[in-house]
C-alpha cells in the first residue's frame, strides 16, 4: 500500500535526511527533502506530499511555528521529530495539529509504523472508515458498539467517549487535552484524574491482562494511543 | 526654605514687635493732622470714620495688638482734639460718647479680622514652604542610583532640612547595622542600638523626645511600609536640644514616610533585578542543555538509522553491536543530561494525576530492548490510588530501575514490578534475580558514580542511573531504598510514594 506515497523529509542534518531517504525508498515510498523551514514550505506546495516528517530543530524557524503553517497549506499528515525531550513541546506540537511525534534517536521500525498509521488515518479521514480493531477488540464507531472476542462489552457513555476519541485515529497519540475537550466539552478545568480513572475501567473491560495493557498505550505526560495492530 | 523654622511657637497671635506700635502711633498722629486740616470742611462724625484707616492699617500690617493700640490711640486723639470740649479728655454730649465707643468697637473687630487673615496667610505660606521641602526631599531621593546612595541621601536631606545630625540603620539578625550618617559616624553606642532595635520592633519612635528609652541622645524613627520595617532613622542635635522641634512632628512624619517608600521601592527594584538575572541564568542553562542534547543525539540518530539500514542488507552480529552500543550511548546521554538538570536544580516539574499502572506499562514499553532476555511480571494491587507526581520524571525513574534490573538480573530470569498499598504509602518495587547488593552498601548505591565491587565486573553501567532515580524521586517528594530479597534471591529497589501525594478515593458517579 505504500507504493505511490510521497514523504517530505525536513531536517537540517544531511546525514539523517539521506538515511531516512534510503530507508523509505527501500520500502517503496517516494521522497522529497528539505533542509530549512523556508524550503520545506516551498516543497510542500510544489510536491504535495502525503506525509511530512518535520524536525523541530531547524536553523531558520522554530519548528513549532511551522506546525500550524503546514496544516493550513496542506492536508499531508505531519509527524514531528524532535531531539529535545521536552514534553511540553511535544504536547504543543500535537495540540497545534501534528499527527504524531518521534524522539531522536528513533527506531527505524517505529518510524515506519508511525508512517503507516499516519497514512492510514489520512485515508480514514477521507474515506470515513467506521470500524477499528485493536487486538480482539472491535470498535464500531457508526453504531457505537464495542465487542471483545465477538461479545459486546457494555461501556458507560464517558468510557465510550474516551475510547472513540482514540479509535478515530488508531495508532496515533491523542493528548489528554484533546480527549478531555471532546469527552467533557463543557468543563473549563479538566481533571486528568477523571481521565485516568476512566482509562483504568476501560482497561478492566477490554484488556486480557489489565496489568499489562496491550490495547490502550500510555505516553507519559502526553496522552494515550490505541494500539491497533500496527505496532512493531 | 533652607533655614530651619526659627519661630518655634507657631501661634496665630504672635507678639507684635515694637516698631508695630510706633507705626500705629505715627499713623494715628498723621490722621489727626489731616483731620485738623479738614475739621471745618466735614462733619464731626465723619472724622471718627477717618480714624478707622490707621486702625485697619495697624491691625492688618502688625496684628491684633497693634490694631487695638491704634484703636485706643485714635479714640483718645478724637476725644482730645475734636470732641467738645476740645483740649480735654471729657465728653459733654452723650451722643459723642456713643461715637467714641463705636470707633473703639470697630477698631477691635477690624483688628481681629485683619489679624486672622494675616495668620491664615502665614499658615498658607508655611504649608507651601513645607510642601516645597517635601517635594525637594523626594526629588533628591529619586535621583539616587543605588541603595547605598539612597540611604546617604536620606540622611543628608534630613540633616539639612531639620538642622540635625542624622544616621540610618537597617535591621539584621545581629541587630541594627549603621548604613549611612551625616556627618559621617563610624559606630553607635549600645544604648543607641537598643533604642534603634526597639523602634524597629515596635514600629514606634524611641529615644530622646519620645516616650521610651529617653536616655539616648538620639531619637529613632522607624521607616516602615506594608512589607515591614525597612530602616530606622536616628536624629540628634549638637546643642542637646530636642531633635524634632515642637510642632514639626507632621513634617517629620511625612519626610520619613517618603524615605520609607523610596527605600522600599529601591529594595523591590533590586529584588526584581535579581529575579531577572536568575531567570536569565536558568534560560541560558536550559538553552545550553537543549543544545547539548541536540548535538549529542543527532549523530546517535545517524548511527542508529545507519545500523538499522545495514542490518536490512546484511544481517551480522557486528551491526547488532553497533546498534546496541549506540542504544547504550543514548541511555548514557539521556542520564547525563538528566543529571545536569538535577544538579543545576533546573528540573521542570509538571505534576499531574498519574495512574501507576500507566507509568509501569509505559516504562516496560520503553525498555523492551533492555529487558529482551527477561520475563517481566507486573503485580500491582488493583486498588492503588492515583498519585500526584511528574509523569515524565517517574518514567525516567522506572526506566532506570528496569534497565538496572535488566543488566544485573541473570539472563532468562524474571523481573517483577510490584505495587503495594501500605498504611501511609505506596511501595513500588522493581525486583531482579541478580547477585543482590553487598551487605551495608544499600545507601551508597545511590551516590553518583558508585558501582559496587563484586557486582560491576561483568556488567556495564555508568553508575548514574540510580543517582538519577534518587534525585528525581526526591524532587517529587518520594524516596527510594534498596534491599535484598531472598526468594528468589536478588536486589529489590523500592520507590516509596507517601500518602501526601496520593489522590483519595474519588466519587466516580459524575464520570459516567
Amino acid at each position: 500500500m505504500t507504493g505511490k506515497h510521497k514523504v517530505l523529509i525536513v531536517d537540517d542534518e544531511v546525514h539523517i535526511r539521506r538515511l531516512i531517504d534510503a530507508t523509505l525508498k527501500r520500502v517503496g515510498y517516494t521522497t522529497v527533502e528539505a533542509s530549512s523551514g523556508r524550503e520545506a514550505l516551498d516543497r510542500l506546495r510544489q510536491e504535495r506530499p502525503d506525509v511530512t516528517l518535520l524536525d523541530l530543530g531547524l536553523p531558520d524557524r522554530d519548528g513549532l511555528e511551522l506546525v500550524p503553517l503546514f496544516k493550513q497549506q496542506s492536508d499531508a499528515s505531519l509527524i514531528v521529530i524532535s531531539a529535545r525531550d521536552a514534553t511540553e513541546q511535544k504536547v504543543a506540537a500535537l495540540d497545534l495539529g501534528a499527527d504524531d511525534y518521534l524522539t531522536k534517536p528513533f527506531d527505524t521500525d517505529e518510524l515506519l509504523a508511525r508512517l503507516r498509521v499516519a497514512l492510514r488515518n489520512r485515508t480514514t479521514r477521507d474515506g470515513g472508515a467506521t470500524a477499528v480493531t485493536a487486538g480482539d477488540v472491535e470498535i464500531d464507531l457508526l453504531n457505537r458498539i464495542v465487542r471483545k472476542g465477538g461479545r459486546e462489552v457494555h461501556l458507560t457513555p464517558k468510557e465510550y467517549g474516551v475510547l472513540a476519541q482514540l479509535a478515530k485515529f488508531p495508532g496515533r497519540v491523542i493528548t489528554h487535552g484533546q480527549i478531555m475537550a471532546q469527552v467533557w466539552p463543557r468543563e473549563v478545568d479538566h481533571h486528568v484524574e477523571y481521565l485516568r480513572v476512566l482509562v483504568r475501567t476501560l482497561r478492566q473491560k477490554l484488556e486480557d491482562d489489565p496489568q499489562q495493557p496491550q490495547i490502550i498505550g500510555n505516553e507519559p505526560g502526553i496522552g494515550y494511543r490505541l494500539r491497533s495492530g500496527i505496532e512493531g | 526654605m533652607n533655614a530651619p523654622p526659627s519661630d518655634r511657637q507657631a501661634s496665630s497671635h504672635p507678639a507684635t514687635p515694637l516698631h508695630g506700635y510706633i507705626a500705629a502711633a505715627l499713623a494715628v498722629i498723621a490722621m489727626t493732622a489731616i483731620s485738623l486740616l479738614l475739621v471745618h470742611a466735614i462733619a464731626l462724625g465723619n472724622i471718627a470714620l477717618l480714624y478707622l484707616v490707621p486702625v485697619m492699617f495697624a491691625a492688618a500690617r502688625y496684628g491684633l495688638r497693634a490694631g487695638l493700640f491704634a484703636g485706643l490711640a485714635s479714640s483718645l486723639a478724637y476725644n482730645f482734639f475734636f470732641l467738645p470740649p476740645t483740649g480735654t479728655l471729657t465728653v459733654d454730649n452723650p451722643a459723642n460718647i456713643i461715637s467714641l465707643l463705636v470707633l473703639l468697637g470697630v477698631a477691635i473687630v477690624t483688628s481681629q479680622f485683619a489679624a486672622s487673615a494675616r495668620a491664615q496667610a502665614q499658615r498658607a505660606q508655611e504649608s507651601a514652604r513645607q510642601n516645597a521641602m517635601l517635594a525637594g526631599f523626594s526629588r533628591h531621593l529619586s535621583a539616587a542610583a543605588g541603595q547605598e546612595e539612597l540611604m546617604q541621601s536620606v540622611c543628608t536631606e534630613i540633616a539639612r532640612l531639620l538642622d540635625v545630625r542624622a544616621i540610618l540603620l537597617t535591621p539584621s539578625v545581629e541587630g541594627p547595622i549603621l548604613r549611612a550618617a551625616v556627618p559621617p559616624e563610624d559606630r553607635i553606642d549600645r544604648i543607641e542600638a537598643a533604642a534603634a532595635q526597639w523602634a524597629m520592633d515596635h514600629l514606634q519612635p524611641a529615644g530622646r523626645g519620645s516616650i521610651t528609652l529617653t536616655a539616648s541622645d538620639w531619637l529613632f524613627h522607624p521607616l516602615h511600609t506594608q512589607r515591614g520595617v525597612v530602616a530606622v532613622v536616628g536624629m540628634a542635635r549638637d546643642d542637646g536640644d530636642l531633635p524634632i522641634p515642637t510642632g514639626h512632628d507632621a513634617l517629620v512624619t511625612s519626610l520619613l514616610d517618603q524615605a520609607a517608600v523610596a527605600l522600599d521601592r529601591m529594595a523591590l527594584e533590586d529584588q526584581m533585578l535579581e529575579a531577572r538575572q536568575v531567570a536569565e541564568r536558568d534560560r541560558l542553562r536550559a538553552a545550553l542543555l537543549s543544545s547539548v542534547s541536540h548535538d549529542l543525539r543527532t549523530p546517535l540518530t545517524s548511527i542508529l538509522t545507519a545500523a538499522q539500514a545495514l542490518r536490512q542488507e546484511q544481517g551480522s552480529t557486528l551491526v547488532d553491536t553497533i546498534e546496541s552500543e549506540a542504544q547504550r550511548l543514548n541511555r548514557f546521554v539521556a542520564n547525563l543530561l538528566d543529571m545536569a538538570r538535577l544538579e543545576a536544580g533546573a528540573l521542570p516539574m509538571r505534576v499531574e494525576a498519574t495512574d501507576l499502572l500507566d507509568a509501569v506499562s509505559a516504562a516496560i514499553a520503553d525498555t523492551r530492548q533492555a529487558l529482551a532476555g527477561h520475563m517481566v511480571t507486573v503485580d500491582l494491587s488493583p486498588d492503588l490510588p492515583l498519585v500526584r507526581v511528574d509523569p515524565v520524571l517517574l518514567h525516567h525513574c522506572l526506566i532506570n530501575l528496569l534497565d538496572n534490573a535488566g543488566r544485573y538480573g541473570a539472563p532468562g530470569t524474571t523481573v517483577i514490578i510490584r505495587g503495594r498499598s501500605e498504611a501511609d504509602a505506596i511501595l513500588l518495587s522493581v525486583i531482579d534475580q541478580g547477585p543482590g547488593i553487598p551487605a551495608g552498601q544499600e545507601a551508597r548505591l545511590f551516590e553518583t558514580f558508585t558501582r559496587l565491587a563484586g557486582s560491576d565486573r561483568a556488567v556495564h553501567g555508568t553508575g548514574l542511573g540510580l543517582t538519577i532515580v534518587k534525585g528525581f524521586a526526591e524532587a517529587m517528594g518520594l524516596s527510594v531504598a534498596a534491599s535484598n530479597v531472598a526468594d528468589p534471591s536478588g536486589a529489590c529497589f523500592t520507590i516509596r510514594i507517601p500518602d501526601t501525594v496520593m489522590i483519595g478515593n474519588m466519587t466516580l458517579k459524575d464520570l459516567a
